[in-house]
């Protein structure tokens, strides 16, 4: 069976300490058969996120995750079960292995909590572990087990049921370069027509193996145009919380109020920028989305510089509070 | 989910081992609890049913407890002998007394004054039964051997002969002597007893008495240590809850570390049922080993216990059941931990 994966307009909010947060907010992409797909970005951009509506393991606040004719999102009870056993595979960050089990027993676990006899299950352990090179290991538990031999665990635990599709989180995150090689090679050679297979990293050097990226921080630091004037009447928003932008603020004249938006759909007052002062720099320079929103008090006239501009404008400025 | 268990089980011996030694420590506390409780009925049963009465003939004020005191004429004793229903009468004199014994030592008995030959008079298991004024038999938990001797009263008796299972009133122990000594040293001789026990039923009581069959005797005896079995039974709970809270913490703190396992095996497929059952599992597998233990420890401590602990087989037998409902309840501590796992933590 050969299935697209197809992510459409996939947004993921939550309440974190009374604000709203999107670490997903509309994303789209498509991924074809047999495709390696890297998913690019810092901490904190939603990569895991994603991957967790990938599996089946969380509910996207709107938006569809589609894998071939199923809507992943669509799912409830016994069939998304069925989904995260038969179809997807997890890698997990830091492997999550069961300390307690040895190596086939970790990879045994999920045979037997489908249904598979013991005797079947291990058998079935023992070729994925023999797949993953770890044959000779397959006694002992994570802990005798280094940390490139534990993520090959994972992984041989995630093919147990031969998925379509396997979400690795951070593969490589805890391993060094000669592990890196190892799980990377084996990634890339499970990456093959009847299966896709999506990576999270903010390692960019892992793309390099990816038959599409998916960036999920673009990067504005580099953006190069000429300083553009922006000019907003009393209670226009300049921007909002959670939105991308590559531009920072200068006030020429006027003022802004800093605010964030609150989970209860109140705002909280955080700053008022007055003319001189500049806003939303840290979003920017870190790739990150608008940490809070900002609205003009009055009649406002501004400049918006992109981060290599600032910097020239401005080297020693980056003190200013929200981003 | 059993290998997953079980692998746990290993994963963490040490601290189950722990929890295991404070668990079996209080079970066997408790199993004790419920054995000195028992054994307050059971030696009082011995005692009675050993006289192998049919009917016990009391002083009304003495409410049906042999170890009331409440004495009244031997004259009773023929009065009722004479009874045609009654085939055998014989009167008892039962009172608590201190005998001296070597140098310094004063035991407390229970002294028995026994028609010599007949009903009361006891079956000894080693030495000879009473024969003479001077003769005395006793428990066996006396620690007098046959042909000691004791001083009662500022008289002289031999230790002729010893029994078994008889005491009153937590383990104190029965001194058996013919009934004329009894009253020499009890009553300075005058003609008193506490009790008649007929092999038959007596047609007519004398005025004063009152007939009782063993079982109101031993219920009505067992019934002046009632708030001390009460407040023994009260302890045995506390040692059951005791024993279900350190199963209970040691489960808990298992879950606290197993929040990212929990949610792992949910991310597998697992549902929070199985995992639930996991726990409850590892739960009774402790508090059954815990129950093993208690019984050994049991068996080691009853010989030191001089008060008579009556542990039946039904007290062994149920206690691995309690074990299982402590267990069951003890997992209940950790059922959030487990519900509340979320699969999509195994991704943080």
């Amino acid at each position: 069976m050969t299935s697209r994966l197809v992510i459409d307009d996939l947004t993921v909010a939550f309440d974190s300490g009374g604000y709203v947060i999107k670490p997903l907010d509309g994303l789209s992409f498509e991924a074809e058969d047999g495709e390696m797909v890297v998913l690019l970005g810092p901490s904190g951009c939603g990569k895991t996120t994603l991957l967790s509506c990938l599996a089946g393991l969380l509910s996207p606040t709107a938006g569809r995750v589609l894998y071939g004719a199923t809507d992943v999102t669509a799912l409830h009870g016994a069939a998304l079960s069925d989904y995260r056993r038969h179809t997807v595979g997890v890698v997990f960050q830091a492997f999550n292995l069961i300390p307690s089990l040895s190596a086939r027993g970790n990879v045994v676990v999920p045979l037997r909590l489908s249904g598979v006899g013991r005797s079947q299950a291990k058998a079935r352990a023992d070729e994925l572990l023999e797949l993953v090179g770890l044959g000779e290991r397959m006694h002992h538990r994570p802990a005798q087990l280094s940390g490139g031999q534990q993520q090959r665990v994972a992984i041989a635990r995630a093919l147990v049921h031969d998925p379509p599709l396997i979400v690795a989180d951070e593969p490589t995150a805890h391993l060094d370069h000669i592990q890196v090689e190892g799980v990377l090679r084996l990634l890339r050679q499970l990456a093959s027509p009847g299966r896709i297979i999506v990576v999270s990293t903010h390692d960019d050097r892992v793309s390099q193996l990816a038959d599409r990226v998916i960036e999920l921080a673009p990067h504005f630091a580099d953006a190069d145009r000429q300083p553009e004037e922006v000019r907003l009447e009393a209670g226009e928003v300049l921007f909002r919380q959670g939105e991308k932008g590559e531009l920072i603020y200068f006030v020429e004249s006027g003022s802004l109020e800093v605010y964030r938006e609150l989970a209860d759909g109140g705002v909280e007052a955080l700053a008022v920028i007055d003319a001189g002062n500049y806003v939303g720099e840290l979003g920017p320079i870190l790739n990150m989305p608008r940490s809070a929103s900002v609205r003009a008090l009055a009649d406002t006239v501004l400049t918006g510089y992109t981060v290599r501009a600032f910097r020239q404008m401005n080297p020693h400025a980056l003190q200013v509070a929200p981003r | 989910m059993l290998a997953v268990t079980f692998a746990d089980l290993r994963f963490r011996a040490r601290q189950f081992a722990i929890a295991i030694i404070g668990v079996g420590l209080v079970l066997s506390m408790a199993l004790l609890l419920t054995g000195l409780a028992a054994g307050f009925r059971a030696e009082v049963a011995d005692t009675v049913d050993g006289v192998g009465a049919h009917t016990w003939v009391l002083s009304k004020t003495a409410q049906g407890r042999i170890t009331a005191f409440a004495a009244f004429s031997d004259l009773q004793a023929l009065a009722i002998q004479n009874e045609s229903s009654a085939d055998h009468a014989a009167p008892l004199l039962v009172a608590p007394f201190q005998v001296a014994h070597g140098d310094n030592k004063t035991l407390t008995v229970n002294l028995v004054g026994v028609a010599i030959g007949r009903l009361g008079d006891p079956q000894v298991t080693s030495g000879h039964r009473l024969s003479g004024p001077d003769d005395v038999v006793v428990n066996a938990t006396l620690k007098l051997a046959n042909g000691s001797i004791v001083a009662i009263g500022g008289k002289t008796f031999h230790v002729v002969g010893q029994v078994t299972h008889r005491t009153l009133v937590g383990g104190g122990p029965l001194m058996y002597m013919p009934l004329l000594s009894a009253q020499e040293v009890v009553t300075s001789g005058q003609p008193l007893i506490t009790a008649v026990v007929t092999s038959g039923t007596p047609a007519r009581i004398p005025g004063g008495l009152v007939a009782l069959s063993p079982n109101q005797v031993i219920n009505d005896t067992v019934g002046q240590l009632s708030t001390a079995i009460s407040s023994i039974e009260s302890t045995r709970w506390l040692m059951w809850t005791v024993a279900a809270a350190i199963v209970a913490s040691l489960l808990y703190v298992a879950a606290l570390e197993r929040r990212r396992d929990f949610a792992v095996l949910k991310a597998l497929g697992s549902s929070s049922r199985a995992l639930f059952l996991s726990l409850v599992m590892e739960a009774v597998v402790v508090t059954l080993m815990a129950t093993v233990l208690a019984e050994l420890v049991v068996n080691l401590l009853v010989p030191f216990f001089s008060q008579p602990v009556d542990i039946t087989f039904t007290a062994y037998a149920t206690l691995p059941a309690i074990a299982v409902v402590v267990g069951v309840l003890a997992s209940v501590s950790a059922l959030r931990r487990v519900t509340g796992a979320d699969p999509a933590a195994a991704f943080g």
